[in-house]
């Protein structure tokens, strides 16, 4: 009997989203709020 | 005048030394112990082990940049603690053996006022027979290892060009293994190379985890906030994973590797073999096995450490059930239990206790992921306890103590899902507090508007400019210190 796992159920993303993923201009956008957010999240831990 | 000695040069012990000698005067010494010559940017060895990077891009030489900062540096492992000092030296002082050619086997005694314990990881091996470089699977733990794995991959890639099948196995080698984020980026890294390559069609890539789902990471879960409400991290990997067609062995403990066949039992007690031409399973950790003495010689390293050989803390070690675990049980300024100057920073630390469920088989077989601590924490906290110590260089035991309590900050974790400026794909991470703490952020554990995930080329580049911000800042060019941890 095998033990490996697939996972048939796992929401797979659409066409469109894989296309936002690659798209430069909106990952260059994505780039910036993900800098935001991270810089964000150090600053709230450092005491 | 102060002696600071600091044992590991890694990301804790190298912020803690760079910080340190940049708050005291030169009057004040800092020294840095550490085994090896070079500093290594870990999280890049993902892409040493692929055949992206070499080994000269993801580490330096310590010796000129501790030169140029002031700082004194030994090329040595600590072997004994004598926190009390000893008979011969009344002071307290280290142990340790030279690893530098020109010394190499010497021993010597460190004095110090303050010390630092960030000696990190010992990387495991033997804990799983076979595994290893030294046995029948590879690593990405060290540039070293990358080296040899990615020589090996090439390999793979060249009998797949030639029309073989050939099987990957990457994942973990141990029922308690930690940095699960690790093997989950050499996988992807991996299965991008082979789809570039035109070759993934006659590849296998099988993820073995003792994670009991994907996206658990050590971390008991993550549920990440989004627009359109709440997603576990395991709906976020498991997508990921079938994407990409990626198969998964889940709640798995390795018992052995031998050549071509790994070995394992699973949580519900069966057991199974997995043939592999390739496998990269990365070791359990444990403690640098440093002894500890009292002034009379009397062995107390198990007062000092904990039986994993990480440094006891200032955290609650009270066994407790899964179900009684407390945010408030980790420590929050790492001073050791029985010293009241010296501190573990990073990986040196023993945890209270894991933040996973543990499990065991029905044959009694652990199978628990360990908590990670990553470069961010592991930094964070080398400056807290750097900042404690100035603080206590200058005005004693008044000075104020610093705090970096892992159930009170957040980590980011990009883990890379293939490397390419134009086609690259990672998956960014971020968790707020990596501790989970229900009682403060209710059912999802953690602040759900801190706690993201997003996958894309964005995030690959925020690997890619990590990785140059922290060689930066580990080389102490100029404004350094303004890059956070």
């Amino acid at each position: 009997m095998s033990n490996l796992t697939t996972f048939p159920n796992a929401p797979l993303p659409s066409d469109k989203e894989l296309r936002a993923r690659r798209n430069v201009v909106r990952q260059a956008w994505r780039f910036v709020v993900l800098n935001g957010k991270m810089l964000t999240m150090v600053t709230k831990g450092h005491h | 005048m102060a002696r600071t000695v600091i044992l590991g040069a890694g990301i804790a012990g190298h912020t803690a030394a760079l910080h340190l000698r940049r708050m005291l005067p030169k009057a004040h010494d800092v020294v840095v112990v550490s085994p090896n010559s070079k500093w290594n940017w870990i999280p890049s060895n993902i892409w040493v082990g692929i055949g992206r990077m070499t080994p000269e891009q993801v580490t330096f030489p310590l010796a000129p940049i501790y030169r140029r900062k002031g700082i004194e540096f030994h090329q040595a492992l600590a072997t004994e603690l004598h926190g009390d000092g000893s008979a011969e030296l009344p002071r307290p002082h280290v142990t340790v053996r030279y690893t530098d050619p020109a010394r190499q086997g010497q021993e010597a005694r460190l004095e110090y006022d303050y010390l630092v314990n960030a000696t990190g990881p010992k990387l495991n091996f033997g804990a799983t027979p076979g595994l290893g470089p030294d046995g029948h699977s590879w690593s990405v733990c060290t540039a070293g290892h990358a080296t040899d794995a990615a020589r090996a991959f090439a390999q793979v890639v060249g009998r797949l060009e030639a029309g073989d099948h050939q099987t990957l196995l990457i994942g973990m080698g141990h029922g308690t293994c930690t940095c699960q984020g690790a093997a989950f980026e050499y996988t992807f890294n991996a299965e991008h190379e082979l789809t570039k390559a035109g070759v993934r069609d006659r590849a296998e890539v099988i993820y073995i985890t003792n994670e009991v789902q994907l996206g658990d990471f050590g971390m008991d879960s993550m549920n990440f906030g989004t627009k359109r409400g709440i997603v576990p991290s395991h709906v976020f990997a498991e997508s990921l994973f079938q994407e990409r067609g990626v198969k998964a062995i889940m709640g798995a403990h390795v018992e052995r590797v031998e050549p071509g066949v790994v070995h394992y039992e699973l949580l519900d007690g069966t057991k199974g073999q997995q043939p592999f031409d390739f496998a990269m399973l990365l070791p359990p950790f444990r403690g640098a096995d440093l002894k500890a003495f009292d002034r009379e010689g009397a062995d107390i390293t198990s007062e000092v450490f904990a039986p994993s050989g990480f440094m006891k803390v200032d955290a609650d070690y009270t066994p407790k059930p899964y179900e009684e675990w407390r945010a408030s049980d980790w420590p929050r300024t790492y001073r050791s239990l029985r010293y009241d100057n010296v501190w573990a920073a990073g990986i040196a630390f023993a945890p209270p206790h894991p933040m996973s469920r543990p499990r065991t088989t029905p044959n009694g077989t652990a199978i628990a992921p360990a908590p990670p601590r990553t470069g961010m924490p592991s930094g964070v906290i080398g400056r807290a306890v750097a900042q404690t110590i100035a603080e206590r260089v200058r005005h004693g035991a008044a000075g104020k103590v610093h705090t970096a309590s892992m159930a009170e900050m957040g980590a980011a974790c990009i883990a890379s899902a293939g490397a390419g400026w134009l086609d690259g794909k990672a998956a960014a991470m971020t968790v707020f507090p990596i501790v989970p703490d229900p009682e403060k952020y209710g059912d999802a554990g953690r602040d759900t508007k801190e706690t993201f995930g997003e996958i894309g080329l964005s995030a690959h580049w925020m690997k890619a400019m990590l990785h140059y911000l922290f060689l930066y800042k580990a080389k102490a060019r100029p404004l350094w210190f303004l890059i956070p941890e």
